[in-house]
């Protein structure tokens, strides 16, 4: 990628971190109405000690844990039936394009008339806002074999159903990787949709319960942990997957 | 298994527009013959391997192998690729087993038979190594190996040393000829190197570009193992040269430079004959 050179290159993520820190800093003592940051991440460490916030964060844990293998197991299966078969590409391919168009958060009200106020009214949400983006790029990769690679592959016998489980699908493994990255980004912010709409605990929950009582500290503490665990199961999981991927099939 | 091309037309249609690649060919590989097909870029051929590895069909005109009509890919000819053509996602030794697993060869005999034709390319220190860890040099032993797995009574190889480099090439060319001699395939070897076609073949087609025609057939019975400064070679690269003159001085422009070597005569090519040899 040409990036354009950043004469600020010198100011390190750590260097621009700690600027940042500094900078809310003196917000915070300007207007003493907005919390400081060593108070809000005081009060997120303390969170850690309360057996309800630890309730709260594990369920929705739990729920993306759910959430999110049903998006692997319908997204994948989805994008390689709509890749294999024609008919049913005819029938929901434009279904699956039209699913991956509406944010997660759009899915809540139609979970909590089919579901109610439960969690599995937010599971369906993370399904709905994530499994879009797997089916398409599933459907994507498997139609993408390299022309070289299928010429291979055919003078080497595979046909037919091995064709397809041999070559077709780890051919679109780089794509299917993608998507799920995706998705992961997709499936928590429908997650948090789901639990300030329908108050099931969680963090979503606790977002809506802390705003109504204006509890600012608290409201930061939580969105700051929301933010940290997106970067960090992105950053740690999904980026190194990809780029996993992307050396072995030869993409980078 | 000998391969017969009878009147083999095949063109292109783009669009509106059709472009002819191959106009009338005929040509006939003996079972257990090493045959090149010798001709600049773009003069069709790739296609000629693709058509009688059976992924493409001519316009018209037959394709007989064993006496058959192709009728699609088969197993018994296999290709090796210019680009190697490797599935990334496997490991060397999974390459190489590809086409015995699509033949239904059970686990421990397929891996057995890979380890084997793996030895034979030399990259027994490498099976568990990934396409992308291979220099270009040892990808193409691996496809070697993985089209000579299948035991193919025809092996197909489109260009298979052009992207490689002088030294790396000249080995491959030993090697292949080695493994010609102890399993004695059926093989069509596609090139535009006249010092490679007249090196390896037995017989040399020359083919001319836009559309692809057989210009000349030259039998080379010159004893292996060859001498590059053989005199009778000479003579058939120079009349293979006179034949492609003007698509010679065409081609020469864009793939200046490149030429075959020998282990015996690495230095010894004369200057003029430096970039002739190239079509």
């Amino acid at each position: 990628m040409g990036k354009p050179m950043n004469k600020f290159e010198f100011l390190k993520p750590a260097q621009a971190l700690f600027l940042l820190y500094v900078l809310w800093e003196a917000t915070a003592w300007v207007f003493p109405a907005w919390p400081s940051p060593r108070a809000v991440f005081g009060v997120l460490a303390d969170n850690f000690t309360q057996s309800t916030f630890r309730a709260a964060l594990a369920g929705s844990a739990w729920r993306m844990v759910v959430g999110y293998s049903l998006v692997i197991l319908v997204g994948i299966s989805g994008g390689l039936l709509l890749g294999r078969i024609p008919l049913i590409d005819r029938i929901i391919g434009s279904f699956a394009v039209a699913v991956h168009a509406i944010p997660g958060a759009a899915w809540v009200p139609l979970a909590i008339i089919w579901f109610g106020m439960t969690e599995r009214a937010v599971i369906f949400t993370i399904l709905l806002g994530a499994c879009g983006i797997v089916m398409v790029s599933t459907d994507t990769g498997i139609r993408e074999v390299p022309p070289l690679v299928a010429r291979a592959a055919r003078t080497l016998g595979a046909r037919g159903t091995n064709y397809f489980w041999f070559v077709v699908v780890p051919a679109a493994i780089p794509k299917i990787v993608d998507g799920l990255r995706l998705a992961w980004a997709f499936g928590w912010r429908a997650l948090m949709a789901g639990e300030l709409l329908t108050s099931v605990s969680g963090l979503g929950q606790l977002l809506s319960q802390v705003a109504k009582a204006g509890q600012l500290d608290q409201l930061l503490a939580i969105m700051l942990l929301i933010a940290g665990i997106g970067i960090a199961v992105d950053s740690l999981i999904f980026k190194r997957l990809e780029h996993a991927v992307r050396v072995r099939w030869g993409l980078v | 298994m000998r391969v017969e091309l009878k009147h083999v037309f095949k063109s292109f249609s783009h669009n509106s527009s059709t472009l002819e690649v191959l106009e009338d060919i005929n040509l006939t590989v003996e079972e257990g013959e090493f045959v090149c097909l010798l001709g600049p870029s773009g003069c069709g051929k790739s296609t000629i391997i693709h058509l009688i590895a059976g992924l493409e069909r001519p316009t018209s005109g037959n394709i007989l192998v064993a006496g058959r009509p192709v009728d699609g890919p088969d197993p018994s000819r296999t290709v090796v690729f210019q680009e190697a053509a490797l599935f990334p996602w496997l490991s060397v030794l999974g390459n190489v087993e590809f086409g015995l697993r699509m033949a239904g060869i059970p686990p421990i005999k397929r891996r057995a038979r890979a380890l084997e034709y793996i030895r034979l390319v030399h990259l027994s220190k490498f099976i568990h190594a990934y396409p992308h860890q291979l220099s270009g040099g040892m990808k193409q032993r691996a496809a070697i190996a993985r089209a000579l797995a299948l035991q193919p009574a025809i092996l197909l190889l489109d260009e298979p040393f052009a992207a490689l480099d002088a030294q790396t090439r000249s080995v491959l060319q030993n090697e292949l000829m080695e493994i010609w001699e102890l399993a004695r395939p059926t093989i069509l070897f596609v090139t535009h190197n006249v010092r490679e076609a007249t090196g390896l073949a037995d017989r040399v087609y020359v083919i001319s570009s836009r559309p692809g025609q057989i210009r000349d057939v030259q039998t080379i019975q010159v004893p292996r193992p060859r001498h590059a400064e053989d005199a009778a070679l000479l003579t058939h690269q120079r009349k293979i040269l006179e034949l492609l003159g003007e698509e010679v001085e065409k081609v020469l422009q864009d793939e200046l430079g490149e030429r075959v070597h020998f282990p015996e005569a690495q230095h010894a090519v004369p200057p003029g004959h430096a970039h002739g040899m190239h079509l």
